[in-house]
Order: C-alpha cells, then sequence, then structure tokens
C-alpha cells in the first residue's frame, strides 16, 4: 500500500468571518464549527478557544487530541467506520494540517482527563504544548451518563477536525512524504537480505471508557489482526479512552505514530517493515492468553524476525505487554518492548506490575510518578474543578498560591508509550 | 500482601484475575478471579446465579487454603 501524505504548515490560528486557510494561517467561524457539535442533541452547548505555544494558557480536562486531515486522492475518508464509511483506508493521498490539534476537553469522568499546559514546566512534558490548539470544551446535556458524554465528545471531535480537514482540500502540500510498504512476496524478493520487522501496537481496551476503536470497531472485540501502518494515519484507530493522561494515547499520536515513522524511514534501508499488528489489553485473564497466542502466532507466521512492542495505559496491561514479549520470543522473534514506568515518587519501586527474563530491551517512556509543580497559569480553558482528583494529582494539589503539585500522570502524553514524547532513561 | 501474611506464618490464598502477576510477585495460592472490574462477581449474570458464582469462588479458595502446596499453584478448576 502506498500512501501520500501532504502537509499543510499551519503557523497562526485566528477567530474570523470565512473559514478557510490562507497562506499557512487557519481562519476559524466558531458559529459555523458550532452546529457540527450540537447536531449531537447529547451536547448541550460547547465553547471554542484557541491555545497557543508559550501562552499562560493551561487546558483541562483533556479527553483527546486529534489533527484534522482530509482524504484528497484513494479510498475512503477519514476516521472511517466512525465519520468517514468503513472503505479501507491508507492508501492514495491525505492532506494533514501540521503544526495544530483539535484539543477536546470536558469533565467526563473528572478524574481521568488530562492537562496541557502552554507554558511553564508542564510545557516540556506534553507534546502538545508545541501546537497550535483549537479548544473544543463540551457541556453536555443534563442527566447524560458518563460513557454517553464519552460518546459525543469523542464524536464531536472526529466531525470538527474532519470538517477542519475538509478547508485544506485543493490547497498545495508544503511538504509530502510517501510511506509504501510492499505484499509479503514482494517484500523477500526486494529486500532478500533485509531483517524482516514488524510493529505490535497494543491497544487500550480495558471498558469502562478504556477503550479504543479500529474502523468503528470496539477493539477489546477484536481478536489480533494485521494492518498496513499507512491506515492508522487516515484514522483507522481512534481513542476513546478517559484514563491516565501521560500514557494514553490520543488519536493525534495513533495519526502521527513515532514508532511507524521511524520504521518507515528505515524500510528498505536496514530493514523491511512488514506490517502493523494490533492486539487489545482486555480486563479478563483468557483474552490476555488468547490475544498474545494470537500475536506470537501472526508473527511466526509472517516470518518476522523482530517486533517493536508498544503498550498503552498501565497496571494489568502490563501483564499483556510481557505475555506479548514472552509468547512472541518463544516463537524466535525478537523484541523490544515500549513502556512507562510507575516507580513511585521516589523511583525505587518496581516500574512495572509485571515482569520477564524474555524482556531483555525495554525502552521507557519515563517514570509517571516523578512530581512536577505547574505553575499558576493565567488562563484556564475547560476548569479547575477536577485538578485535585485526577490520577496523578491528590487533595493538596492546588495549593494556596495556585500552583500545582502533580505527578507527571495527569500531563497528556507525558510519558507516552510510543515514544510520542521527550522523556526516557539509560 | 499476601507475601509479609505468610512470612508471618499464616496461610494465604490470593484470589486474582491476573494471575500471572500474583506468580511474578510470588503467592503460593492463587485462585483465578472472574474480571478486572469485578474479580468476584459478575455484574452481567442474575442475583441468583451470581450468588452461585461468588459461592463458589468462596469455597474454591477455602480448599485452597487447607491444601499443602510445594511451590506455587494455581487453582484452576
Amino acid at each position: 500500500m502506498r500512501l501520500e501524505i501532504g502537509k499543510i504548515n499551519i503557523t497562526d490560528i485566528r477567530f474570523a468571518e470565512e473559514s478557510k486557510i490562507e497562506k499557512g494561517v487557519l481562519f476559524i467561524n466558531p458559529e459555523t464549527l458550532k452546529p457540527v457539535v450540537l447536531e449531537d442533541e447529547k451536547i448541550k452547548d460547547v465553547v471554542f478557544d484557541i491555545a497557543k505555544p508559550g501562552e499562560s494558557v493551561r487546558i483541562t480536562p483533556v479527553k483527546d487530541v486529534i489533527e484534522p486531515r482530509v482524504k484528497v486522492e484513494g479510498k475512503g475518508g477519514v476516521f472511517p467506520g466512525m465519520v468517514s464509511k468503513v472503505e479501507t483506508v491508507g492508501s492514495g493521498k491525505t492532506l494533514a494540517l501540521k503544526g495544530m490539534a483539535v484539543v477536546t476537553a470536558g469533565k467526563i469522568v473528572g478524574f481521568q482527563e488530562g492537562i496541557i499546559d502552554m507554558t511553564g514546566v508542564g510545557a516540556q512534558y506534553t507534546p502538545f504544548s508545541k501546537t497550535l490548539n483549537l479548544c473544543m470544551v463540551c457541556e453536555p446535556v443534563e442527566g447524560l451518563k458518563q460513557h454517553d458524554y464519552e460518546k459525543a465528545v469523542r464524536m464531536a471531535g472526529f466531525r470538527v477536525a474532519a470538517k477542519i480537514g475538509e478547508l485544506a482540500r485543493g490547497l498545495e502540500a508544503d511538504e509530502t512524504c510517501v510511506y509504501e510498504t510492499t505484499g509479503i512476496k514482494e517484500g523477500i524478493e526486494k529486500y532478500p537480505d533485509l531483517p524482516r520487522v514488524g510493529y505490535v501496537s497494543m491497544l487500550q481496551t480495558q471498558g469502562l471508557l478504556h477503550d479504543t476503536y479500529v474502523y468503528g470497531v470496539d477493539a477489546k472485540q477484536i481478536i489480533p489482526t494485521i494492518i498496513s501502518p499507512t491506515e492508522a494515519m487516515d484514522g483507522a484507530i481512534v481513542s476513546g479512552n478517559c484514563v491516565s493522561a501521560c500514557d494514553k494515547n490520543p488519536t493525534y499520536v495513533h495519526q502521527n505514530n513515532p514508532v511507524i515513522e521511524d520504521l518507515f524511514a528505515q524500510h528498505g534501508k536496514t530493514l523491511n517493515f512488514v506490517c502493523q499488528i494490533i492486539t487489545n489489553e482486555n480486563v479478563y485473564l483468557a483474552d490476555k492468553e488468547r490475544s498474545s497466542n494470537m500475536t506470537a502466532k501472526l508473527c511466526r507466521m509472517l516470518d518476522l524476525d523482530g517486533v517493536i512492542v508498544t503498550q498503552e495505559g498501565f497496571g494489568n496491561p502490563d501483564t499483556d505487554l510481557i505475555m506479548n514479549c514472552k509468547k512472541i520470543e518463544a516463537e524466535g522473534v525478537k523484541t523490544v518492548i515500549v513502556t512507562d514506568e510507575y516507580a513511585g515518587r521516589d523511583g525505587k519501586s518496581q516500574s512495572l506490575a509485571d515482569a520477564d527474563a524474555a524482556a531483555d530491551a525495554v525502552v521507557t517512556g519515563g517514570n509517571a510518578n516523578e512530581v512536577v509543580i505547574l505553575p499558576k497559569l493565567d488562563k484556564v480553558i475547560g476548569m479547575l474543578d477536577y485538578v485535585n482528583k485526577i490520577a496523578g494529582a491528590s487533595e493538596d494539589t492546588l495549593r494556596a498560591d495556585g500552583t500545582l503539585e502533580v505527578e507527571l500522570q495527569v500531563i497528556t502524553g507525558a510519558t507516552n508509550e510510543m515514544g510520542f514524547g521527550t522523556l526516557s532513561a539509560r | 500482601m499476601v507475601k509479609e501474611l505468610e512470612r508471618a506464618g499464616l496461610p494465604v490464598v490470593h484470589v486474582c484475575t491476573v494471575t500471572p502477576i500474583s506468580l511474578t510477585v510470588g503467592a503460593n495460592r492463587i485462585v483465578p478471579a472472574i474480571a478486572i472490574p469485578h474479580p468476584l462477581g459478575n455484574p452481567a449474570l442474575d442475583k441468583d446465579e451470581e450468588k452461585a458464582l461468588r459461592r463458589k469462588l468462596v469455597l474454591k479458595a477455602l480448599k485452597a487454603l487447607e491444601t499443602e502446596v510445594d511451590g506455587q499453584k494455581v487453582f484452576e478448576d
């Protein structure tokens, strides 16, 4: 499969009468976006705001981060099975608005959304302090249940991102990248001497609003399967997660997965990037066993020499990670696992809930329990109501002087387990 | 907790969903539970069915408690 990603660099976002993209500036009329959100009767109101890098702005409670894209050539549309038909995506041409993101916010669960600071210490930890953020704070109708609220905000985010992406249709890309994978036979013939490498992507699927969707399917109901890595770039995998902010994978990260980017960069040079294998992280032991069995079997059947395995979340998914690692290695396929750590505030506790000698090549995204003090910022997009309750905070989080004492856990993307963040260790 | 109680001389049964973690941390008597969000029950069942399920799990744990073990053992069905 061959996909071209045309990058449209966005250098500023401004509210204006007419929505358009001109010379890299995204002009948005929020009044025309409102109906896109409010077409779902479960959302009572939405407030749009803009947060720019360096501004004294805190966005919270953050649910998802999404990159606006539009499909201009090839089959299907962005976010298939969600806002476009379930056509197979990942080929043709897609335009992406770079340097910006749509950020959805709302007090869905209250304690499982995140914080994005646009300046100060917090900004150094979240990758989304570097993007121009079009924020949408969604207020639910009265009495709406949490899972309905989650779905409403999730879908509204995709509709808005798709609508903004449409503004790029017909524009000339500032830069174009080509991503191409071959069929199995072609790959072996073309790169006979290169190691065959796959990417095992573990999707958070614990349920109770810890969910990921693939082509519209709740991924806890899938058995592991293979996809072309370019499918994720068109939004085939999306986040429906309300879970600790630091190591959940927002939709933006699936669209811009750094593991996929780096494997493509080496494709045909030092390795043959064969495919992406997607698997889940369920709450029944039998599911964990079945999914890791299937994943290991797929690695064997594809004759892979090595795989990179990335995790999402922590705790019992550590067992899925270790099961995958152990069983894939037992098939004679080398693994590198990418995770993060909950090693306590002093960093001295056991980092993962599970372990095995087979996990001898590990990349960490950092210690989520590390404490940081976030400064008081001038403006809050969203609300601070839940700042003492989110995972990684405590009742003493909001201090008298307005600063926040928190664990990295509260910061969206701080210890991302696809390597999207900046933290690591040696 | 399991290990400290055993160190103090009390036999312990660890009822848990993710038995591999229990094995990693070193529990000796392990009884598999239902699921992570509801280890000791199943909200999808009727009240009567769930009571039976719960009773079965407790009896199984008690049975494990009185069973002599030589190292780690997972009490499957």
